[in-house]
């Protein structure tokens, strides 16, 4: 059938051949994620009074840029087939770990580079975990989850301890600042697009990008063509464990405080943008574009019904209602594609 | 003896690109034993899926007890009283022997609670029926497989079945284990239930069968009682099929120049101290029944599969082969059998497919993929190997079979590759393309390639090969030359028929240069 099928589809195979994006589906889901947030963003500029303005949408993206380092990274793990469910206990470990060196007099950039350390750490740990003793992901990093907060909670006796004020310039100040009206961009914004730009070269452009697809793809596939595939899941986790670090120092910079309980949770939000964002939790597909979006589309959503007056609770239950809606979405259309 | 109690009549069924059944017609006595026989591919197990509800016929009837049927699923059947023991075990393997047994049709307490105590005592009298000490409350896993199977069989019984269709039962059983199994067919036969028995083993039938049928291509080629034929007269009827114009010519020619030496191999319980030689520009065949061990052995080359001994050479040099990646550093490449579990990455892009195995050729600096060194690698395979597609970034599983196989062999072609073994390269596709993989593999061999072809078409193994190697069970039975031999006697080393291995310095001989020279002459 599926031969008849290609046959027919290409009565002469040769003249079709372009080199351009052949996969027209592919960058129209994106495409259909990115208009959902434009009706999204539309809506509540026109129901929100005050949303749509300079200040608001600064303060938007601020909010979102922590929320869309943690998905880029946890993107990685996914499109290896994996997870990782220690990201919110890296957040808080990490942070702390680069308050505690700024307090001990180091100067604030190396204590910023220990705390990336400290989470580059965890996801080494993590993918030697899963690779070396060949644990199922979401095991391995639930048991870091635990791990990593345990030993936030009893290096700080579960106590927040406030930082250096050199320390909170990173999550504070801003850069082209003219006037009131246009307050600057806050530097984690700064950092958010440096991040995206800089792991979708990678995964897009680079072998290492490409071959971390084709694990989640095809992992037997991937061995038998030569790959290494436990090097390739080791950098998934790192690139994680880095971009959940970055997220608790930029964190820890914001409060000027280090915060051995915070970040509970945090894991849950970012696989949530990553999904939302046409990642899939079977592996092999997902984009770092798609992870933007879908940080954004939480983002939007939560600041949005806030300035409606809809409670907390109520986002949330609006934000799980998105999750479930966009993969069934994807799903049913997955499903007809094949039908076809 | 002799009543009737199924009569399949034309039964025919067709599949996109192939006719999987031809009007075969068939029959089943009440208490016999009758054994189903042919090559791949010949019809058994979609005739056997007909019968137990899986398919519906395209024409033709089915003759259940006197009267026309057409189940309409598989429960219809088992309610009828067919049942059936696949290859492979369905059972669970944590559930105890009863809970396995009635699985699905619980008895239940007046409360609705499950009668643990009426399911033990039933499963312990159906055991008791096949002569069987096995306690029912045991976990299933604690059992060895034969017990397993012999769980398998007293499940499709607690159904009353009057019909027991089994495929290939003794693959995984040892030699012991299968003297019980025979013991409870015996048994079940007395009793009167009508056994369709299907082996690639037909060295065991002569033990419990009483008729035979032989199919081929989709055809019914021949039932007989058993006693009254011949094992030759079985293997021709399975294999008797014309080579002409299904292959090419083949101009390849092998030299003198061995291009890999494997010594003494051995994975244990798997692969049983093999040794052999592959020439440059030689189509090595690999041939065996399933389980034989010919994966087994392409695996444990290509470093996918850990060995225990042994060692493997290339130009004289000893390998050090831990991992895939080494074996495709040293310029090998396997091309595996199952094209969708590990050949292709079927979520990426038929270009990204192709330059998988090597992507540092594509590649800038700071390992950076060039995506237009890596279109026009792609466009030059698509257009060598007329893969069909509408674009080079299709998703490789919206191809269909031939062109994914192509895909695969696209990828180590560009990986320029100086050992290829392809595991059942056609199997799945259709006759054209079938024609054009061939070809290619003449023309890689042709051009010094050293080739390997692991078959379980023989047809294929006779019209492509130079040589030929039989494994039977993990051991190497028989080096042959291709054109000396034939499918009777292929199959002969198969079975483990011949055991006592005759002369095979003809062809194992490594100064064997001159004779590939006069046979092409």
């Amino acid at each position: 059938m599926s031969n008849a099928l290609s046959l027919a589809a290409s009565p002469s195979p040769r003249a079709g051949l372009s080199a351009g994006r052949g996969n027209r589906s592919l960058s129209l889901d994106k495409l259909m994620i990115f208009l959902a947030f434009a009706a999204l963003f539309l809506f509540f500029s026109l129901t929100a009074r005050n949303f749509f303005t300079v200040r608001n949408v600064l303060t938007l993206a601020l909010q979102t840029s922590t929320i869309t380092i943690m998905g880029i990274g946890v993107t990685f793990t996914i499109i290896t087939g994996g997870i990782d469910l220690s990201i919110g206990s890296v957040v808080a470990l990490s942070g702390t770990v680069a308050v505690m060196a700024a307090n001990l007099g180091m100067p604030i950039w190396l204590a910023m580079v220990i705390g990336l350390a400290s989470g580059v750490l965890c996801g080494l740990l993590n993918g030697i975990i899963i690779t070396g003793l060949k644990l199922p992901p979401f095991i391995a990093t639930l048991g870091m989850m635990m791990v990593a907060r345990g030993v936030v909670l009893t290096i700080t006796n579960a106590m927040s301890k406030p930082a250096p004020d050199a320390f909170g310039h990173l999550g504070n100040d801003t850069l082209f600042r003219y006037s009131r009206q246009f307050p600057g961009i806050a530097y984690p914004v700064f950092i958010m697009i440096l991040a995206a730009l800089v792991f979708g070269f990678f995964l897009r452009r680079t072998r290492m990008g490409r071959y971390t697809y084709a694990i989640g793809s095809n992992e037997e596939a991937s061995r038998l063509s030569g790959i290494q595939v436990n090097r390739v899941k080791l950098v998934a986790y790192m690139i994680c464990g880095f971009c959940a670090a970055l997220t608790g120092i930029i964190l820890a910079s914001r409060m000027v405080t280090s915060q051995p309980n915070g970040g509970v949770s945090y894991e849950l939000n970012a696989i949530a943008a990553s999904v939302i964002g046409g990642t899939s939790l079977m592996g092999g597909i997902g984009t770092v574009g798609g992870a933007v979006i879908g940080s954004f589309i939480i983002g939007v959503l939560g600041v949005g019904l806030t300035m409606q007056g809809a409670s907390y609770f109520v986002q949330q239950i609006v934000i799980g209602v998105v999750v479930i809606a966009s993969v069934a979405v994807d799903q049913i259309r997955t499903k007809k594609k094949l039908v076809q | 003896m002799s009543e009737t109690l199924l009569r399949v009549q034309e039964v025919s069924k067709g599949f996109p690109g192939v006719q999987a059944l031809d009007k075969v017609s068939f029959e089943l006595r009440k208490g016999e034993v009758h054994a189903l026989v042919g090559e791949n591919g010949a019809g058994k197990s979609t005739l056997m899926k007909i019968l137990s509800g899986v398919y519906r016929p395209d024409s033709g009837s089915i003759i259940y007890k006197g009267r026309e049927t057409r189940f309409q699923n598989a429960r219809e059947a088992a309610a009828a009283g067919i049942g059936i023991i696949y290859q492979e075990l369905n059972l669970v393997p944590h559930l105890t022997v009863a809970q396995n047994i009635f699985i699905g049709r619980e008895p239940r307490t007046l409360l609705g609670y499950i009668d643990d105590r009426k399911m033990n005592v039933d499963a312990a009298a159906i055991l008791g029926k096949l002569n069987l000490t096995i306690d029912p409350a045991t976990r299933l896993n604690r059992l060895s497989i034969s017990k397993q199977q012999m769980v398998e069989i007293a499940k499709a019984l607690s159904r009353d079945s009057e019909v027991l269709i089994m495929d290939e039962p003794t693959s995984a059983l040892t030699e012991s284990e299968i003297d019980e199994l025979f013991k409870v067919i015996h048994s079940l036969r007395d009793r009167g239930v009508g056994i369709i028995y299907i082996s690639h083993r037909l060295d065991e039938l002569k033990h419990i069968v009483d008729r035979i049928t032989i199919f081929r291509d989709g055809h019914t080629i021949a039932t007989s009682e058993y006693a009254a034929i011949t094992m030759d007269g079985i293997i021709n009827h399975m294999v008797g099929r014309k080579l002409e114009n299904l292959f090419p010519p083949r101009r390849n020619q092998p030299t003198a120049k061995k291009l890999l030496e494997v010594r003494h191999l051995v994975q244990p319980g798997v692969l049983k101290d093999i040794s052999f030689d592959l020439f440059q520009g030689e189509i090595l065949g690999i041939a065996g029944l399933m389980g034989a061990g010919r994966s087994e052995l392409a695996r444990a080359i290509f470093g996918a599969d850990r060995i225990s001994s042994g060692a493997i050479f290339r130009d004289g040099r000893k390998l050090d082969i831990r991992s895939p990646a080494d074996a495709i550093a040293h310029g090998i490449a396997y091309l595996s059998e199952n094209r969708k579990e590990d050949g292709l990455a079927i979520k990426m892009t038929l270009n990204e497919n192709v330059t998988m195995a090597n992507l540092p050729e594509v590649s800038r600096r700071c390992s950076i993929i060039s995506r237009a060194q890596e279109l026009e690698a792609t466009r030059k395979y698509v257009d060598e190997l007329d893969i069909r597609t509408p674009s080079l970034e299709q998703r490789v599983n919206n191809l269909s079979g031939g062109n994914q196989q192509k895909v695969v062999i696209a990828k180590w072609l560009y990986r320029d590759s100086r050992i290829l073994i392809f595991d059942e390269p056609t199997r799945g596709i259709d006759v054209g393309a079938k024609f054009a993989i061939y070809e290619l593999i003449e023309r890689l061999a042709r051009e010094g390639v050293g080739v390997i072809l692991i078959s379980s078409e023989l047809p294929e193994i006779l019209g492509m090969t130079d040589r030929v190697l039989v494994l039977h069970e993990g051991s190497l039975m028989a080096t042959l030359r291709t054109r000396d031999t034939t499918q009777e006697q292929i199959l002969n080393h198969a079975a483990g028929l011949q055991a006592e291995a005759e002369p095979l310095a003809a062809a194992t001989n490594p100064q064997e240069g001159s004779l590939f020279d006069e046979q092409r002459a």
